[in-house]
């Protein structure tokens, strides 16, 4: 064991973990982790050329209304991190806020009650991510083509409920206030979106539970190894379900605030091509093909980065349709960078295996 | 390709020295020998022999070090598997790939389609020409050339496995365990092919553990030990005890003194265990004690371990941890019947590969370290930390990914995560696999250290050395039944070997 900076370098046998001093940089750098710093990076990148090109960019106005934007589609990622995490996929996220957004507004319209709408649009979007992790685990189709087919009937199933298959319209103040309401606003100030603070906080929640709970250890784990999991006594089933749960209620609780902004129920609009994006972000936050990496810090930089991209591109008149096609280009860079670092990573262990060193 | 039936004639196959090694082993070392026309040659040897490696290099899988190979005269030591099979070398696998929506023809010549012009398949033809060879070899009686692949027996994919490497330009052909799916009548049929390929000048490899098989239709007898030939001899000139003499005696370079630590009380007791896999399974596990299980690759070891571990169902019996009966239908049931287990694969099976030494050491003990479902942090560094000191687990720090680690301490990574757990009961399976030699010598004494702490210790291994140093009994396995206990002072090599292929030495 001659070599000091491979990661065997221990040579002490004494003591087996190595404690090197390390400068305030490195501990930040490891801290913040490689992947999230190249995100970061990258934004800084991207806001110097938007800012340099439209002086507006850098209003108050303008950087508040990216974050009322990323809320629908941070929301959805938060629950696509924990699935991509437990090597799963769920294309029918945006077919589940179709579904929410209609049943919300009809809760709203029938019973007069914003916490009740909020409740029936998440309780729709936990039933069909129920529905999907029954059709994975009972039924045992794949992920994909499980969600693909979903994806399809809920949409389907979002115009059936939805009175003549056209928006429910709400006119509700309350409602409202969740999707376009702003906290501290002043005259000056245009105040923080209310829809922003509740992906915060979802954010928040997110992390802690992947970070410190058995459940988020445990979908580490499953999606590293599924086999392994299993024999350290891991419930896989049990695990999915409760995953695709959670993907449904964050993904019914972003079809609440399409409802809320829009002032109706909206069966497509609004919540299409949602599952494109929150994957996007998934992947492009540091989360591996192969289950068993992403966090949703990594995520929730990755959504920033998209939203200020959008936003970018529409300030210097982009033309949607190029949109389009950068928004395609980037699912296949991200998930092209995570193969290039797990190829790296097997190569540097094929090497240590060869070396043979204990 | 006819020669006097009687006389062996040219040589078809001649392997001069040849050698291999892979990361950290030596896999072949100076092989030599010849095959004539006319003649069988049969390998013998232990697991891990060797025997597959020889094969392999042969049908151009695997590519040699050092030595020479020739086929029939021509120079194929660099042989692709295409160049070998063109050269006249042709491998009957032990699992032979048929696929299931073709036809019996079809996948006899899949590949290699006979056709009509403009590239049109000519079926006909196909059919025809499978048909000739069936009759020409006598299985026309057991196949039909039309069914399809998916409704074969094993013998039947056999059969067309075997016909396949028959096709024109076969020179040598080797069969690897070939009878290990037949019946004894398919056995037979087998025989009669080959006595009619002798006569038809071929050059056979028989590959086998059978003994009396190879006394029957072999005309010498090849036998390897640690990738070593250690005889080439005339079948006349031996017995099957003299066989087995060659494929054993050895030393364990790093070998642990075991001291007897057995003590009075049962940890696990099996009784009239069943399963698919097994019949009638009955052993017991004293406290300090190490129970090591030998047999043949395929002999129902492994399964065992997962059906003991709930991985995989029981059909029967009765498994007691420390008197009390257990029902355990899931791994969550037996760890929390205090068992823990280290499976053969590490990496398929034992690891997350992409994820911390910590959490690795740590998931199966998740439950215990939390409190209403959140991880305390500093306790899982506590309860991990001191196995990784005791294992000497070499890590630049608890958060290091287990994939970066070698492989003797992603092992013992395994181990970390079970000791966690503190089992009363820890079956491991193969432990030393692909594990460089020191590393070995220190997974030994760590795993006689856990037997004099008192815990009981079911050792499943293909070594035979370590198999005879570390085991305090030994059951053997052999085609899901299990024979024994011996007792570690009756224990020898050609013993367990005996049973475990039952010759004539069980």
């Amino acid at each position: 064991m001659t070599a000091p900076t491979t990661n065997l370098q221990d040579t002490t046998g004494s003591n087996s973990m190595t404690q090197s001093p390390e400068g305030f940089l490195q501990r930040t750098f490891r801290a913040v982790g490689a992947e999230n710093l190249s995100l970061i990076i990258a934004l800084i990148v991207i806001v110097a050329i938007i800012a340099s090109q439209t002086e507006y960019f850098f209003t108050a106005r303008n950087l508040l209304n990216i974050g009322q934007n990323m809320a629908v589609v941070g929301l959805i990622a938060v629950g696509m991190t924990m699935v991509i995490v437990s090597q799963g996929l769920d294309i029918s996220v945006g077919s589940i806020a179709g579904c929410s957004s209609v049943v919300c507004a009809l809760v709203v319209v029938e019973f007069g009650t914003v916490p009740g709408g909020l409740a029936a649009g998440m309780a729709i979007g936990m039933v069909l991510g129920l529905v999907n992790a029954t059709i994975i685990t009972m039924l045992r189709v794949n992920p994909v083509v499980a969600t693909l087919a979903t994806f399809s009937a809920f949409r389907g199933v979002a115009f059936l409920i939805a009175p003549g298959g056209r928006p429910v319209g709400v006119l509700d103040q309350n409602l409202a206030w969740l999707g376009s309401g702003r906290f501290f606003q002043t005259e000056a100030f245009p105040g923080v979106p209310v829809s922003f603070v509740i992906l915060v906080f979802v954010a928040i929640a997110g992390h802690f539970v992947m970070r410190s709970t058995v459940f988020g250890r445990s979908t580490y784990s499953m999606g590293g190894n599924p086999a392994a999991a299993r024999l350290a006594g891991i419930n896989l089933t049990k695990m999915k379900y409760i995953i695709y749960s959670i993907s449904g209620a964050l993904s019914g609780l972003a079809g609440v605030i399409v409802t809320a902004r829009t002032s109706s129920g909206q069966p497509a609009s609004g919540t299409q091509g949602l599952e494109l994006e929150a994957i996007t972000a998934v992947f492009l936050g540091g989360a591996l093909l192969a289950g068993g990496k992403g966090t949703v810090v990594g995520t929730m930089l990755a959504v920033v980065l998209l939203a200020t991209l959008s936003n970018g591109m529409n300030l210097l008149g982009i033309a949607t349709f190029y949109q389009l096609v950068a928004k395609g280009l980037l699912l296949v860079l991200a998930v092209a960078i995570g193969q290039w670092r797990m190829a790296r990573a097997e190569k540097a262990q094929a090497k240590l295996t060869a070396q043979g060193k204990a | 390709m006819s020669t006097d039936p009687q006389s062996p004639g040219r040589v078809v196959l001649d392997v001069n020295g040849v050698g291999k090694s892979f990361p950290g082993v030596r896999a072949l070392s100076d092989v030599t020998m010849r095959v004539h026309s006319g003649e069988v040659v049969a390998f013998v040897g232990e697991n891990g022999a060797g025997k597959s490696t020889l094969l392999k290099i042969l049908c151009g899988d695997y590519q040699l070090d050092d030595g020479e190979v020739q086929i029939d005269g021509i120079v194929a030591s660099h042989a692709s598997p295409l160049e070998a099979r063109n050269a006249g070398f042709r491998l009957v696998r032990q699992e032979p790939e048929i696929v299931p929506d073709l036809s019996v023809a079809e996948n006899i010549f899949i590949g290699e389609y006979p056709t009509t012009g403009f590239g049109r398949v000519s079926f006909d033809a196909m059919r025809n020409q499978t048909q000739e060879l069936l009759e020409r070899y006598g299985f026309a009686t057991m196949i039909d050339v039309n069914t399809l692949g998916g409704a074969l027996s094993p013998a039947q994919m056999h059969i067309v496995e075997i016909i396949r490497a028959l096709k024109p330009g076969v020179k040598v052909i080797a069969f690897d365990e070939p009878t290990s799916s037949l019946t004894s009548r398919e056995t037979e049929a087998l025989f009669a092919l080959i006595g009619i390929l002798k006569r038809e000048g071929l050059g056979v490899i028989y590959v086998s553990h059978r003994l009396h098989e190879i006394m029957e239709i072999a005309d010498r007898v090849l036998v390897v030990k640690d990738g070593v030939p250690t005889g080439d001899l005339a079948i006349g000139d031996t017995d099957e005890e003299g066989i087995v003499r060659l494929m054993v005696g050895r030393e364990l370079e790093h070998g642990v003194q075991r001291t007897e630590t057995t003590r009075d009380d049962v940890v696990l007791e099996v009784k009239n265990l069943s399963s698919r896999w097994h019949r009638d399974i009955s052993f017991q596990i004293r406290a300090g004690e190490i129970l090591g299980f030998g047999g043949l690759v395929g002999a129902g070891r492994t399964e065992l371990a997962k059906v003991l571990f709930g991985e995989y169902p029981k059909s029967g019996g009765e498994v007691r941890i420390s008197g009390e009966t257990k029902l355990i239908r899931r791994p969550a049931d037996a760890i929390a019947a205090n068992i823990g287990f280290a499976p053969e694969n590490r990496k398929s099976e034992g690891l997350i590969l992409v994820r911390s030494v910590l959490e690795n050491a740590s998931m199966a003990v998740f439950n215990k370290l939390s409190r209403l479902g959140v991880l305390h942090g500093q306790q899982m560094r506590a309860t991990v930390e001191p196995y990784i000191h005791q294992l000497e687990i070499k890590t630049p720090s608890l958060d290091q990914d287990v994939g970066k680690l070698s492989g003797g301490n992603q092992q013992k990574v395994v181990l970390a995560r079970w000791l966690a757990a503190g089992p009363k009961l820890l079956i491991l399976d193969e432990p030393t696999r692909a594990v460089d030699v020191g590393a070995k010598a220190e997974i030994y004494r760590l795993i006689d250290e856990l037997a004099k702490q008192g815990l009981a210790i079911m050792l499943i291994s293909s070594e035979m050395p370590e198999l005879l140093s570390m085991s305090d009994r030994i059951m053997v396995m052999r085609d899901g039944e299990i024979i024994g206990p011996i007792e570690k002072a009756d224990a020898t090599e050609e013993l367990i070997v005996g049973h475990a292929i039952g010759g004539a030495a069980a």
